[in-house]
């Protein structure tokens, strides 16, 4: 297009329209809410691919995050060593998913990845109770946490092993047509 | 979009979830993507579920072996003129930031009110664009000045009761002619009057089904039922809510919610009992609410009819009566639920909507009987007349929406947060405002054929509504409690829109064209038996020119006979039989298939256990037989 900036080459704005669902406007104006985050730390030249990763802390505090019960699962899911360090490759995967457009069989598999807490590849009944004392702020008694989790599993599992495996998981979200409109968040 | 993703195993490395292909996949998955389109490529590789840097790769990969064509430049070109022209789209796209501002703050279900709200605006659009371009323009061309006797003058008041000098303009059925213009065409009024609303009225229908069956196909046969576990603890939160005070009354809500359901009470008899004669009480109390209210309006229009003074100001009173009553029974219904007690939160939504539709049907049927019966048969050009009134409803209805916005938000703000406040501050209340737009949108639908440029108040109305709604929400209201099932509530409202209001409205127009006499001294249907027989008259004239017999033959053989409609009736009838018994042959398949999930899982787990049996036996026989090689 016609504007003249210096952040990124054409290529690497062209690989970040083609493999994210953002368009070039907008990867600059996240470049810029990255950059806001720590800037000292990121730099605005990334024509060499600088390899700059900001840590979790500073992630969480981003307005779009900071009230949401699942921030520190969120950003951990996107991070490659699991600490929740988010270079900015990492950053526009992070929103890009949790856009509009990104499908649901995309969200799905992050959304699975971000209730599984001890990555076991599977929703056991113990990600399930941190997932409801997460969304209820801890207040509900234990048996009905327990109660709570037994029907959810009982619902959701197909296979019968006492936890949901992705296939319970994405059967689920399947039949849950909010659920494109509920896993999105604004940026 | 599958593209054999599902081959695709999520594997772990080192316990950090990240899913590499390996190289046999990889090379499967570049096979996939190189046969097609750009556009679809670049599409499979957003979609893919792999971190950046990996679907960087694979698209570095797909370049470079598709380098040797030229085509990539042509496509890639091509695929920048798409992009170009979906970004143009987004930023034409009306009232975008300010949805998505909403929705982050108010969440999903609010923010479907507001969808619904510019969705019918398209509809006011398409029919302003229709009804002007075709009837009024050629009108206007051949005619530009309005006939109006001498002494009407412009005053203010037209602009509320619509009489007077907007009688004899182009607003209402009286001002068209009847005659064929000529001009640089002929150009048959008559035929263009009818056939623009009869099919503007027949794509609406099918616009309407068409969103209706697509939206219950995907809300209501494919959901989870909203009562289930599993689906508000894993998929209700909502994402989007950025709001501190939003996040956590949602939280303590969801908290309620699922500690209700922890501790289900059952109800003693002698509960029970108290619980169905409060229901039958607050039925019948707003069932004959409703119906006083309709035989109250009748009453009020023979008053208005019989007292018939110079004074125009008293043709308002029918409308501001109305419209009174549409804002402040809803109101009253809403405080039903202090008393009555309901299962779920999504029943007493379905009851409060109920009762307001049927106040709603009930005064418009009320209103359309009056019209039909006793203006047709009383007065020289009734229709002008009909739209008149319709005219002053529909100004009524905004007057009163937007003094309804003054007493269901903002008063009610100021009660919940200094007066009184136990109320606390007020949520919208979407129900009650999408049946406001819905009964809005009817009167339109019923005025196209009596004021044809009706559609053009609903369009400055419409606009005005959505900022005025905006600025209340923000300023007045807090985010709703529950996580509604917006979807499904959606749903409802469609299959509203259309039924009752949509085919009462076409039912009414219908019935004016079929079996009232139009008036005779005005309109462009002057002179013939009823509307009708428009296109009689269309198909003798068309006899004589060579050439057309096939519209002749098709009207009279298939149009006007009745064998035709009965072959119609009974092939869907057939057909919805054999579609019925599909579903329930698939209903089965899916418990059977479901069953096999179960029982395959068993299976394997067998399996391993098996295969770890033998295991352990091999390696103590091993054991052994070393053990004994080591003593020798």
């Amino acid at each position: 297009m016609g504007n003249k900036q210096t952040i990124f080459t054409d290529e690497q704005l062209d690989a970040y329209q083609d493999c994210t669902f953002f368009t070039r406007k907008e990867i600059l104006r996240l470049h810029g809410r990255y950059h806001e985050l720590a800037p000292h730390l990121v730099p605005m030249d990334y024509t060499n691919d600088p390899d700059c990763k900001l840590p979790l802390a500073l992630i969480v505090n981003m307005p779009e995050l900071k009230e949401n019960p699942f921030r520190n699962r969120i950003v951990e899911s996107f991070s490659e060593d699991g600490m929740g360090n988010l270079s900015f490759n990492e950053f526009v995967d992070m929103f890009s998913v949790l856009s509009e457009t990104a499908p649901r069989e995309l969200k799905a598999i992050y959304a699975f990845k971000i209730y599984d807490f001890n990555v076991d590849n599977y929703l056991c009944k113990e990600d399930l109770e941190k997932t409801l004392n997460k969304l209820t702020k801890e207040e509900l008694t234990q048996e009905e946490v327990d109660l709570v989790c037994e029907k959810t599993i009982e619902e959701a599992d197909l296979d019968g092993d006492n936890k949901l495996s992705f296939a319970d998981f994405e059967n689920m979200i399947s039949r849950a047509p909010d659920f494109l409109s509920t896993f999105h968040i604004r940026i | 979009m599958d593209y054999g993703l599902r081959l695709l195993h999520v594997k772990i490395k080192g316990g950090i979830y990240l899913i590499i292909p390996s190289v046999t996949e990889e090379q499967n998955l570049v096979k996939e993507l190189i046969d097609l389109s750009t556009r679809d490529r670049i599409r499979a590789i957003r979609e893919l579920p792999m971190s950046f840097e990996e679907k960087k790769r694979i698209r570095w990969v797909m370049s470079s072996i598709k380098q040797c064509c030229r085509i990539i430049l042509h496509q890639h070109i091509l695929g920048c003129v798409c992009l170009c022209h979906s970004s143009a789209r987004q930023t034409l796209e009306l009232w975008q930031g300010v949805m998505k501002e909403i929705g982050g703050k108010f969440g999903s279900s609010v923010l479907s009110y507001f969808m619904f709200l510019k969705w019918l605006l398209m509809f006011n659009i398409f029919s302003f664009l229709v009804n002007f371009g075709f009837i009024t323009i050629p009108l206007l061309v051949y005619d530009p000045l309005p006939n109006i006797p001498p002494n009407v003058s412009f005053r203010g008041l037209e602009i509320l009761t619509g009489a007077g000098y907007f009688n004899y303009t182009v607003m209402y059925y009286g001002g068209y002619s009847n005659e064929t213009l000529s001009g640089l065409v002929d150009y048959d009024m008559q035929l263009a009057y009818f056939f623009t609303i009869a099919v503007y009225m027949v794509l609406c229908g099918f616009a309407l089904i068409f969103s209706m069956a697509r939206s219950f196909q995907r809300n209501y046969i494919l959901a989870e039922p909203a009562s289930s576990c599993a689906w508000q603890l894993l998929c209700s939160w909502d994402f989007s809510i950025t709001n501190e005070k939003a996040v956590r009354q949602r939280k303590s809500n969801l908290r309620e919610s699922l500690s209700e359901k922890a501790q289900m009470k059952l109800l003693t008899l002698s509960e029970k009992l108290k619980h169905f004669a409060v229901h039958l009480g607050s039925w019948l109390l707003s069932t004959g609410l409703a119906l006083g209210c309709g035989a109250s309006i009748y009453y009020l229009c023979q008053y208005e009819q019989q007292v018939h003074s110079s004074m125009e100001g008293l043709t308002l009173l029918v409308p501001f009566v109305v419209s009174l009553i549409n804002l402040v029974i809803p109101l009253f219904y809403s405080l039903f639920y202090k008393f009555e007690q309901y299962s779920s939160q999504r029943r007493q939504i379905y009851a409060l909507v109920i009762r307001n539709v049927f106040l709603k049907m009930s005064i418009l049927g009320v209103l359309c009987f009056y019209w039909m019966n006793v203006v047709a048969k009383k007065y020289s050009c009734w229709e002008s007349m009909v739209g008149q009134s319709l005219y002053r409803l529909v100004i009524a209805d905004f007057l009163f929406l937007m003094l309804g916005s003054f007493f269901g938000e903002f008063l009610s703000n100021v009660i919940g947060t200094r007066l009184i406040p136990r109320f606390g501050v007020p949520e919208f209340d979407i129900a009650r405002n999408v049946l406001e737009l819905i009964y809005a949108q009817t009167l339109a639908w019923i005025g196209i054929y009596f004021s044809p440029l009706l559609p053009a108040i609903q369009i400055v109305k419409f606009f005005i509504l959505f900022y005025l709604k905006k600025v209340s929400l923000t300023q007045n209201c807090q985010p709703p409690r529950r996580t509604g099932r917006a979807a499904q509530m959606q749903t409802t409202f469609i299959a509203l829109l259309f039924f009752p209001f949509f085919v009462g409205a076409l039912s009414m127009v219908a019935y004016t064209a079929w079996r009232l006499a139009p008036s005779e001294q005005c309109g462009p249907f002057r002179g013939l038996n009823d509307t009708f027989s428009v296109v009689g008259v269309w198909i003798d004239d068309l006899e004589v020119i060579p050439g057309s017999q096939w519209v002749v033959w098709i009207y009279q053989n298939v149009i006007r006979s009745e064998i035709f409609y009965f072959l119609i009736t009974v092939v869907t009838l057939v057909i919805t039989y054999i579609f019925w018994q599909v579903i329930q042959g698939r209903k089965s398949l899916m418990n059977l298939l479901r069953q096999q999930i179960v029982n395959v899982s068993v299976f394997e787990e067998k399996r391993l256990l098996l295969m770890l049996f033998i295991e352990r036996i091999l390696f103590c026989t091993q054991h052994w037989v070393y053990s004994k090689y080591i003593l020798l």
